[in-house]
């Protein structure tokens, strides 16, 4: 069985295909409702069906960035300094830029049809505009030259700070004048006003982009610790073919 | 349905963009797992 | 031992700088929307009732008004909308050379960009500030009703 896992993919086991057929089936469900079972809405019409993707893959991308955080932390106080944090936290961070990168797509279509605009310098626009700018450059930061340690250690401190901006991003359409509405769901009043087959499909939406962020997880750090090993016999490769050739001289 | 472009197009942005990186993340695992050994793979 | 780097092999050079580039590309764009624009997000716009009254809502400046318009004030005619925008009992009319499009309506909240002239707000582009509530589109109550957003407000 796990000769088969091997040859489909090398970073695969019982448990992902688990989760990965799980998260087919809840995507699946989360477009055919998304886009056929759940009622236009009463201001927006048609465009709240953008909902369905826009909300979930934000919320997804702060988890990705916490995830991140946590992983750096813990790759900084534990004494073994084990790379398997390090190599989770870039894994978090590269599937939290990409589900922050669907959010600013999917906001801009969604934007463009309720407010008229694809895009404006808002606070909640402006402070997420400023958080993937940050992860994007969290990520140069973990190809920068240096050893794995090195890597992990720049990477870790920039982690910590990056996720500090989560909650200015989150608080931005309290805090300051928005033209973002405010949250649905997470409201400080816990009040919340949507209909319940789009609350649904808006609660199926994230466990589906949870599935999907851990299943991409887990197959990223994988392959991360396989390019770290490649890397490395690479090296040794090299210094032992340099020794026999200062032997042979 | 009205404006089903931005509609369609935000999941597609979104279904694509998974694709893409879930290909690329396999591929690079394949390339990467040819010098490899069974035993420094630690998931097995 | 020779661990000078050899001059055969394949340099790697242009991908060590790929990430220093992006470094570099990467704080030039925090830095411009950090200056440029998060400073002007935080006031995003000034309410109805604020202007010529708070700092940095002059009427002699050119502003960006938020408020609600007005049940039964909405007329478009000669390619242009007009309508009275309120907040807090304090009304302005607005003149917007064309049709905003998106989900404006009456009764929804919408921030104006445009001068104030002669007392009215001359506007040339309008967003609409849709709430945080969603609610199943029901066509006989949106024909009782008239508008939308004015049923959602209403209950």
């Amino acid at each position: 069985m796990s000769q088969v896992l091997q040859r489909t993919s090398p970073t695969g086991t019982r448990t992902t295909k688990v989760i990965g057929a799980l998260a087919l089936l809840v995507m699946a469900w989360v477009v055919v409702s998304g886009l056929i079972l759940t009622p236009q809405d009463v201001v927006q019409g048609e465009s709240v069906r953008i909902m369905y993707v826009h909300v979930p893959s934000a919320w997804i991308a702060y988890l990705a960035f916490i995830f991140t955080a946590v992983a750096s932390a813990s790759w900084l106080i534990s004494k073994k300094h084990s790379m398997g944090f390090d190599r989770f936290a870039g894994a978090s961070a590269e599937v939290g830029v990409m589900f922050m990168a669907i959010t600013l797509i999917t906001g801009s279509l969604w934007g463009r049809l309720t407010w008229g605009e694809f895009w404006q310098w808002d606070p909640r626009l402006t402070t997420t505009a400023f958080l993937f700018v940050t992860y994007v450059g969290y990520l140069a930061v973990r190809r920068l030259e240096g050893s794995v340690e090195q890597r992990a250690r720049r990477s870790a401190v920039v982690a910590m700070l990056a996720v500090l901006e989560i909650p200015l991003v989150h608080f931005s359409v309290v805090l300051w004048r928005s033209l973002h509405q405010g949250a649905t769901v997470l409201n400080p009043n816990g009040d919340v006003k949507m209909d319940d087959l789009m609350l649904f499909t808006l609660f199926s939406g994230v466990v589906g982009f949870t599935l999907v962020f851990v299943w991409l997880v887990l197959h990223r750090q994988r392959t991360m610790l396989l390019v770290d090993i490649a890397n490395r016999q690479g090296l040794d490769a090299a210094i032992a073919a340099r020794q026999t050739e200062s032997l042979v001289k | 349905m009205k404006d089903a472009g931005f509609i369609f197009g935000s999941y597609i942005v979104t279904l694509g963009a998974i694709l893409m990186f879930t290909f690329a993340t396999l591929r690079r695992a394949k390339d990467s797992s040819q010098s490899v050994t069974e035993k420094d793979k630690t998931w097995l | 031992m020779d661990l000078s780097p050899r001059a055969s092999e394949p340099s790697r050079k242009p991908r060590r700088w790929l990430p220093i580039i992006l470094l570099s590309l990467v704080g030039v764009g925090g830095i411009v929307i950090v200056t440029q624009f998060l400073t002007s997000a935080i006031d995003y716009y000034c309410n109805v009732d604020e202007i010529g009254v708070r700092s940095g809502c002059e009427e002699s400046t050119r502003l960006r008004v938020q408020g609600t318009v007005e049940q039964g004030s909405l007329q478009k005619s000669d390619g242009k909308t007009s309508f009275v925008m309120t907040f807090n009992n304090k009304s302005i009319d607005v003149v917007y050379a064309g049709d905003p499009g998106g989900v404006f309506q009456e009764c929804i909240s919408v921030v104006a960009h445009g001068r104030m002239i002669d007392s009215t707000f001359e506007s040339n582009r309008i967003e609409v500030k849709h709430s945080n509530e969603y609610e199943e589109k029901n066509a006989d109550r949106l024909d009782s009703s008239g508008s939308a957003a004015c049923s959602q407000v209403q209950g």
